[in-house]
């Protein structure tokens, strides 16, 4: 009886660890983590939100072979989900995230000529791709792009009579007028050094005057003469209360939020705002313009742009691995699925095929699509960049603090680049 | 009858085993890991490498910001765990009176304690808003305040309100631990006590405070480990901001971690955690079993 006992013990835990592709071995499972970008993402993916049906049920329809397991995430929580995964010797097999060159030190990426076609691989805008190569190699694709730009409150400007500032030295002079015509009730200028938005911050000072993340040879320049006095200037319109009062706990959709009532005249953000505003019920005559830069200085837009990659398993079937992927992320472009993904929330596209589409349903697009053009990007394609965004935002909390910008730029840029 | 005993000897451990299993599977088994990656290379992505030795220790204690995020944790959990202590003992000497409405009374203070601690950071988050803050407004429309006041106008600010927030928390859990203390001391000692001439803070010194004393112990040591560990309120509220100023221990891990991927300093600052929360409990129980030796 025991021995029997036993017998089927084992039976069940031999059943139980090879798992349900035991019995079917003609269909890849691929795991597949997206990011949340808005209420209406899990619902595209896996409700009702795709024309009635979803994303996962009708790539499922269209390639019996292929099931997707596919999980949405929240952005709070992705990297601890991924980490996690990852320790484990669990990888998923696509990943829809912010950046990628953290996973290239490990090795745990597939180059993307293994599963991308070429022709979906020409769709892709060029300039975005240039920021994937790394080492001769492609590691990822775009998913989308987003474009930030200076949006004002064009009744309060007018009230106060004053052009949209294009220079540091008339935002600091704007900011002044607006401060005392409306005896401080209106916060002239909006800034976010929060921990999440620290990194925007840096761009939009540093690119503006001359300075950024790295110099022209692609190494680590946090602490460029540009960069401190970039820094200074911000932190200098903070303590000159032309901001909102707490820079470093206040988020962007803090901001948003009192520029949709009125209470903050201008702010830097990203085009997804007039939609913002509408749904919040905000009834203010607003603008867009673009970013104000040092004197005899030209500012870049700043753009950011998340990711698809896809993961390393050795163990697998490599052929039939890499085309399943390939027919994902065939699939996720396909003009028809991309626009209805691109559009949900707002966000600006990243391949060719689908901008006539998305200038057609939306002619707003247009602008935005040369805002996006000129746009500089993060340097995520370093492997360091994860600890830059993090030291950056620190040095301007540390600066709001009073402490020197020199010295706390000079401290990052030892420990980035050593 | 004696060998009736000796068989059932086996039986208290057949049903101990479920709680020892699943201790083992969700508490022992974890810990063990975290003492393992602690000891080993880890990269950004998450991959565990070489035995490095006591590497995470010296690149944990020399990060610019462990000594502000250390004594920040220790405030958070005196203070917290202090004067919610304080506090619910005195609600508790409140709810243990007869007066009318104290089921409600009893029934509300557990709101604090049961609803999720996110949602209660980010309801005082609402509350204290320098712009549409509820605070500001009801102020304002009483006419206490002519003009609305930034309630986080520094971190130092910030933190205290984090502290606030730990102690409105936690003052239900403590007030309920001494309630029942409370509520099993027999009412003829207090009687006999009045009869000898005692007074209110002599029947509290002698008679209360002693028979509470267990429910105190549980409470505090609880209190401290739930306190050090929690997560939800530093990082709704600041997520550490400036500059990890308002971080506790727990919330600085996590941002070093995930935020800043330096995942071995991050897991030895865990053991570290660890091993003061053991230390704090063990000599806080040594201290009170002794004590309740002597009596």
């Amino acid at each position: 009886m025991k021995k029997l006992l036993a017998l089927m013990l084992a039976l069940v835990m031999v059943f139980a660890l090879a798992g349900p592709t035991a019995f079917a071995d003609d269909e890849i499972t691929l795991d597949v983590i997206i990011c949340q970008y808005g209420p209406n993402t899990n619902d595209w993916f896996l409700g009702s939100g795709m024309d009635g049906t979803n994303f996962v049920d009708k790539f499922e329809a269209e390639n019996p072979g292929i099931k997707l397991n596919l999980e949405v995430v929240s952005w709070n929580d992705v990297h601890q989900v991924v980490d996690t995964r990852i320790a484990n010797n669990n990888a998923p097999d696509i990943l829809n995230l912010d950046t990628f060159s953290e996973f290239l030190p490990d090795n745990l990426l597939l180059p993307v000529t293994d599963y991308c076609s070429d022709e979906l691989f020409d769709d892709f805008f060029p300039a975005f791709m240039q920021d994937f190569l790394v080492d001769g190699t492609y590691w990822a694709v775009p998913d989308l792009a987003s474009a930030r730009a200076l949006y004002y409150n064009a009744d309060i400007l007018e009230q106060v009579g004053v052009e949209v500032p294009t220079t540091w030295a008339e935002l600091e002079d704007v900011s002044q007028q607006i401060i005392d015509f409306y005896d401080g009730e209106i916060y002239p200028w909006g800034v976010d050094m929060t921990t999440d938005e620290g990194q925007a911050c840096f761009a939009y000072y540093a690119w503006g005057n001359g300075g950024g993340f790295t110099d022209e040879n692609g190494a680590w320049a946090l602490n460029s003469d540009e960069n401190v006095e970039a820094v200074e200037y911000v932190v200098g319109l903070v303590n000159k209360g032309f901001t909102n009062p707490n820079p470093a706990t206040q988020t962007r959709y803090d901001l948003q939020d009192m520029f949709a009532a009125g209470k903050l005249a201008m702010l830097i953000a990203p085009n997804q705002v007039p939609t913002y505003i509408k749904d919040k019920g905000g009834d203010i005559n607003f603008g867009t313009a673009g970013i104000p830069a040092a004197e005899g200085k030209t500012a870049a837009s700043v753009g950011v742009k998340d990711v698809m990659m896809a993961f390393r398993d050795d163990e697998a079937d490599q052929d039939a691995r890499n085309a399943a992927i390939g027919k994902f992320m065939e699939f996720f472009y396909r003009p028809e699925n991309y626009v209805g993904w691109v559009s949900m929330e707002d966000f600006l596209p990243a391949v060719n095929s689908a901008v006539e589409a998305l200038v057609e349903a939306n002619p707003s697009f247009a602008a935005w699509l040369d805002v996006l053009a000129g746009c500089k990007f993060y340097p995520t394609s370093m492997a360091e960049w994860a600890q830059v965004r993090q030291g950056v935002t620190t040095v301007e909390q540390e600066a709001l603090n009073g402490g020197d910008v020199r010295t706390l730029l000079d401290a990052l840029q030892a420990e980035i680049a050593g | 009858m004696n060998s009736v005993q000796g068989k059932r000897k086996w039986e208290p451990y057949v049903w101990l085993l479920p709680s020892f299993a699943l201790i083992a599977v969700f508490v022992v088994f974890p810990i063990l890991i975290v003492f393992k990656l602690s000891v080993s290379e880890i990269s950004q992505a998450g991959v565990i490498g070489d035995f490095v030795g006591l590497q995470n220790f010296r690149d944990a204690v020399k990060l610019p910001a462990f000594k502000t995020v250390m004594l920040n944790t220790l405030w958070w959990v005196l203070s917290v765990v202090g004067l919610s202590t304080i506090l619910g003992f005195i609600v508790a000497m409140v709810l243990n009176q007869k007066f009318r409405g104290r089921k409600i009374a009893r029934a509300i203070l557990v709101f604090p304690w049961a609803t999720s601690l996110v949602i209660q950071a980010s309801v005082w988050n609402y509350i204290i808003k320098f712009e549409y803050g509820s605070l500001n407004n009801v102020l304002l429309n009483l006419g206490i305040i002519n003009q609305a006041i930034n309630w986080r106008s520094s971190y130092t600010v910030e933190f205290i309100w984090e502290c606030g927030v730990g102690i409105f928390v936690t003052v239900p859990f403590v007030a309920f631990c001494v309630l029942s203390g409370l509520q099993s001391i027999d009412g003829t000692l207090y009687e006999a006590a009045t009869v000898d001439g005692a007074g209110f803070w002599d029947k509290l010194w002698k008679i209360t405070l002693p028979l509470v004393r267990p429910s105190l112990t549980v409470s505090t040591v609880l209190n401290i480990i739930y306190v050090f560990n929690s997560f939800p309120i530093v990082y709704t509220m600041t997520k550490g901001a400036p500059a990890h100023k308002t971080d506790t221990m727990i919330t600085y891990l996590y941002m070093l971690s995930f935020y800043e991927r330096k995942k071995g300093p991050a897991t030895a600052l865990s053991v570290i955690g660890f091993l003061i929360l053991c230390v704090c409990a063990g000599v806080y129980m040594l201290g009170v079993m002794r004590k309740e030796e002597e009596l």
